[in-house]
């Protein structure tokens, strides 16, 4: 795998984009020629700071609207403790798509969905703690995966999911032992013999429940405690010394007490799977589904003693990834079928289509685009199963998983909703920007420019010159160039008036409703 | 229908036939028990965009006004004796032979001076006053967008469903038409080709090999998979028949008006169709200089009285000729001066053309009135509203109440007879809901038998083509009143059928057909 040093120009740029950013505008594109390969993958890898989510919904009746509720108690009342559990985590996922949509043009919110994905947490009634597990996740995006990994460990969130919270010297639960190998780690190999994966036996997840135990959480939707916290007690810990199987040449852990967990992910992180395993699912998720034995040897194995140079940072990781020939390959450009947030998002973002309907109608938009998300299969806080969506590891199928007979319907139903009339939220719609979006294009009044430039922000490689005569024809509503260049050009002189805006904006309509109903715009 | 036509189908329809074991063949009288056309609800209409502002005054010519036209215009105004006479003082241009015959046929009518207040001369936005039927500049829906959002609320939630299978509108090519744009959706399905019925609105999708190929085919297979109107649209075009042989295959807009009649006479049960021809925005080159008669915009109007000459050929021979009504618009029209590039520019008002066997024959509205020394940049002055000439073909032809017609538009409506030309009375109207009916038909798959019935035992047998009866299709005691009785006919083979109804007191043969 060696560094690219081919042609950077607006599909390069564009594929860059789409694969780290859920949307970049043209103008985001263009600049992206303009600064090179190297200065764009380096700001792009960034995770900036993002702020907490707020209250909105009129069931939360601890904190004023708009005051953050990530560290506040719950109401006593059991009815009002339940509204305000259901307040916030309509408002945790409101914040969820809110960042998204107005996501600075960098990696985070890719990133952290990619977490999100590979621990599969599902919010489980206690939306603070799934908020300070989100935001683990994201702040550490991008950096030591080890750490990462042992912060998850101890996590409240995880620890009330995957059982950890009850699991202790007298009744050992395996839950989270198990899927930190399988899922979360090392990952599962063939089974080469009773209880053995190649990578770990079943004497590993035994162990390591008990390696494990002894943490609880308190404060659960707590009316006195602001957090849900981990806490080690030492009494459900078994001190024992613990030992593992060949895979990790029979190691012995002595009694460690709040520490031995991180000592026993030390032990597995000394395997060179682990590196393996996530650089493969980075590959999944960034590159392309199909691990070939060419991928694997030259790019993944690459990756993987990359990322165990710099002891498991992930963002020398992602550096060499996105400035490499193999990330640009045209084999692998369009190889990923949009998922439903990548769906909506694509349509939303590179338009900049935000609400600004202050901070209820706001929020109530951005849970309605959280639910259109849910209901063509991606609910952020809620995966299917704690192995993340299936499409980023079912084979064959893989990204393909994402649209199927109802899902593509609801995909064109939003599309025209966003398109045409706007998504009717409360007393509030939410409507593409067309002409803000037209106007950031590099010469909107040039009927072939307008149409290069949205296939270049939209389209993972060029289209049929065919197609985009059509195109042209629709947007000039069949009209020579030189009419659509005046009706421009009367807009953009008297651009309040919309006796001459609507109709450059009806053109755009019809232009917008075909293109992102093209098979081509569902993928990236 | 026209009265004439109405009583000779009656009487036809309820011969009550003798029914002959073998030998007795029903084929000759099959094409006249087809005739009988039912009511509105079968009704189409066609629509023909000319896109870019079509130049009225150099497709119907105000004679009593050429002498002033030769001042205003002297270097595209055609040759007086080379127009072709409608009327003592209106002539078509002369290359629209087609149309001159449909009219002096009965089968065209020409509404002069159509446009609305204080022409806007821009194409986008004057193209979106024509098809919202509104000068509001709020106003997003179309004119048939709101008349269907009126007879069919929910949609775009409720529908296609059993009863209404089919896309109430079709807009051939890749955009949906704003005209049939309704508050939750449009009510225009796109289509390019009705024979393959791709939901892809732009076609050039191939695998390429590579993974982004096997996606782009998976998704393409998928959108055609989930194309609701998709079947119904090919298997009408697929059971359609086109029978004349005046389409020019090298006329696009003959080819889209084909296609047009296969899907209505396959049975499809879409209400509108919009077609559109681009080209009319002739700033240049009109006319040729060394020839008048000819040159683009002749062309154009060459290729559309061809194209609906042909059209309507076809419905005549079809028998489909009292179900099919058509209408031309375009943006606006064009100045009455010509400019020195033998071309003109964007103007006002211009005629609009109605074609079909119903309409209301003639020319209606009169010639405008050109000065001799006009302002610079006039255009014809509006006569009538377009909106006058929508609502009124609402009420005409889809037979909508003159209230809720009211209701689509922004000003008081003044009716035009415009196609009541095949309007039958109440009472005959009542008389043709009374004879039995088969429904849908042609049918591709189970049918729906309607008749009144008198209390008594009744056995329905389906007959087939040489009056052999095939099935016993009922046997039972039906009670006085309508009956709509749901008929097995999915598993015969296509082809001609009737049923034969029999009762102590009825004898009626009811031809069906099955693709």
């Amino acid at each position: 795998m060696q560094v690219y040093t081919g042609p950077w120009t607006k599909a390069e740029a564009a594929h860059l984009l789409r694969r780290t950013t859920f949307g970049a505008t043209n103008q985001q594109i263009l600049a992206a020629v303009s600064n090179g390969m190297t200065a764009t993958v380096n700001s792009i890898l960034q995770i900036p700071i993002s702020s907490e989510p707020l209250a909105y919904d009129a069931g939360e009746t601890i904190v004023p609207q708009g005051s953050s509720w990530v560290n506040a108690v719950y109401p006593a009342n059991q009815t009002q403790n339940q509204q305000t559990e259901n307040a916030r985590f309509k408002s945790l996922g409101a914040w969820i798509a809110k960042n998204i949509n107005q996501e600075q043009l960098c990696i985070a919110e890719k990133m952290a969905f990619f977490w999100q994905n590979h621990f599969g947490v599902t919010a489980t009634a206690e939306s603070r703690a799934m908020y300070h597990f989100l935001a683990l996740l994201r702040q550490n995006a991008l950096g030591n995966f080890k750490q990462l990994m042992k912060d998850v460990t101890i996590d409240p969130a995880m620890l009330l999911f995957l059982n950890g919270a009850t699991n202790n010297v007298f009744s050992p639960n395996e839950n989270y032992s198990r899927e930190l190998l399988e899922l979360f780690s090392i990952g599962k190999g063939n089974q080469i013999a009773t209880g053995d994966y190649s990578t770990y036996t079943e004497t590993d997840v035994a162990a390591g429940a008990k390696i494990l135990t002894g943490y609880t959480v308190t404060g659960v939707r707590s009316s006195t405690e602001t957090q849900a916290l981990a806490i080690f007690n030492p009494i459900l810990h078994d001190n024992a010394s613990k030992t593992l199987s060949y895979h990790f040449n029979n190691q012995v852990l002595a009694g460690a007490g709040a520490t031995e967990y991180a000592n026993y992910i030390d032990v597995i992180f000394a395997q060179p799977q682990v590196a393996k395993y996530i650089c493969s699912k980075l590959y999944r998720y960034f590159v392309n589904y199909d691990i070939t034995p060419t991928v694997q040897t030259d790019v993944i194995d690459v990756l993987a003693q990359t990322f165990i140079n710099n002891n498991f940072e992930i963002l020398p990781v992602m550096q060499q990834l996105l400035t490499s020939d193999h990330f640009y390959d045209m084999s692998v450009r369009g190889a990923i079928i949009r998922n439903p947030l990548d769906m909506v998002m694509g349509v939303l973002n590179p338009t900049q289509t935000i609400p600004n309907f202050g901070l209820v109608g706001d929020y109530q938009t951005y849970i309605s685009i959280y639910y259109v998300a849910d209901t063509m299969g991606q609910s952020y806080i809620i995966p299917p199963s704690v192995a993340g969506w299936t499409a980023y590891y079912q084979a064959p199928a893989f990204s393909k998983l994402w649209i199927n007979s109802t899902y593509i319907k609801k995909r064109f139903d939003i599309v025209s909703a966003i398109v045409y009339t706007g998504i009717p939220i409360g007393t509030n719609t939410l409507k593409m920007n067309h002409l803000g979006f037209l106007n950031g294009l590099s010469n909107p009044s040039s009927a072939p420019q307008v149409i290069d430039d949205i296939c270049d922000v939209f389209f993972p490689k060029a289209i049929d010159a065919t197609d985009k005569l059509m195109l042209k024809l629709i947007l000039t509503g069949g009209l020579p160039d030189f009419e659509w260049t005046i009706q421009y050009t009367d807009y953009a002189n008297d651009p309040t008036n919309i006796a001459v805006s609507n109709p450059v904006m009806q053109r755009m309509q019809a232009v917008m409703n075909v293109i992102l109903k093209m098979p081509q715009f569902q993928t990236i | 229908m026209k009265r004439r036509d109405f009583l000779k189908n009656a009487s036809l329809a309820s011969l009550s036939l003798p029914f002959v074991s073998n030998g007795f063949s029903m084929q000759a009288i099959s094409k006249e028990l087809f005739e009988y056309s039912k009511n509105a609800e079968d009704r189409v209409l066609v629509l023909i965009r000319m896109n870019g502002g079509n130049d009225g005054l150099n497709m119907v010519f105000p004679i009593d006004q050429y002498a002033n036209l030769m001042v205003q215009r002297p270097n595209i105004l055609i040759p007086q004796n080379q127009l072709l006479n409608l009327t003592s003082d209106v002539a078509l241009h002369p290359k629209m032979t087609g149309m001159q015959d449909m009219f002096n046929n009965g089968k065209l009518s020409i509404i002069q001076n159509v446009g609305y207040p204080e022409a806007n001369r821009s194409h986008f936005r004057s193209m979106d006053i024509w098809t919202t039927g509104a000068l509001d500049i709020n106003q997003t829906s179309g004119w048939l967008g709101r008349y269907f959002d009126s007879t069919y609320p929910n949609f775009p939630a409720d529908y296609p469903n059993v009863n209404f299978p089919d896309p109430f509108a079709i807009s051939m090519g890749s955009e949906v038409s704003t005209t049939c744009q309704g508050l939750m959706g449009n009510f225009s399905h796109a289509v390019n080709d009705p024979f393959n019925t791709s939901n892809l609105l732009l076609t050039n999708v191939t695998n390429d090999g590579t993974y982004y190929g096997s996606h782009i085919e998976y998704i393409s297979t998928l959108i055609n998979q989930t194309n609701e109107y998709g079947t119904a649209i090919s298997s009408s075009a697929n059971a359609g028949n086109s029978l004349s042989n005046l389409y020019d295959p090298l006329n696009p807009l003959a080819v889209q008006l084909k296609y047009i009649a296969q899907m209505i006479s396959g049975g499809l049960k879409t209400k509108v169709y919009i077609v559109n021809i681009g080209g009319f925005d002739t700033h240049d080159s009109q006319v040729d200089q060394n020839s008048l008669a000819d040159g683009n915009h002749s062309l154009l109007l060459e290729m559309i009285s061809d194209a609906v000459a042909a059209f309507q050929n076809d419905l005549h021979l079809l028998g489909l000729e009292e179900r099919v009504a058509g209408m031309t618009f375009s943006e606006f029209g064009r100045q009455i001066a010509s400019n020195g590039s033998y071309g003109t520019d964007h103007g006002d008002s211009a005629p609009i053309m109605l074609f079909g066997n119903c309409v209301n024959t003639g020319i209606i509205g009169p010639n405008p009135t050109i000065d001799n020394q006009i302002n610079e940049q006039a255009g014809v002055p509006m006569q009538i509203d377009f909106r006058n000439v929508y609502a009124s073909i609402l009420r005409d032809w889809f037979e909508a109440p003159e209230p809720s017609i009211q209701a689509l538009f922004e000003q008081n409506i003044t009716y035009l007879d415009v196609l009541s030309g095949c309007s039958v009375g109440l009472a005959e109207q009542e008389a043709q809901k009374q004879k039995p009916l088969a429904y849908p038909n042609p049918t591709p798959s189970n049918t729906t038998l309607r008749f009144q019935a008198k209390g008594e035992q009744y056995q329905i047998y389906i007959v087939d083509q040489q009056g052999k009866a095939i099935a016993q299709a009922f046997d039972g005691q039906l009670a006085t009143g309508k009956q709509e009785l749901a008929m097995e006919t999915s598993k015969l083979p296509a082809g001609h059928y009737y049923f034969l109804i029999t009762s102590t007191s009825m004898r009626e043969l009811v031809a069906f057909q099955k693709v």
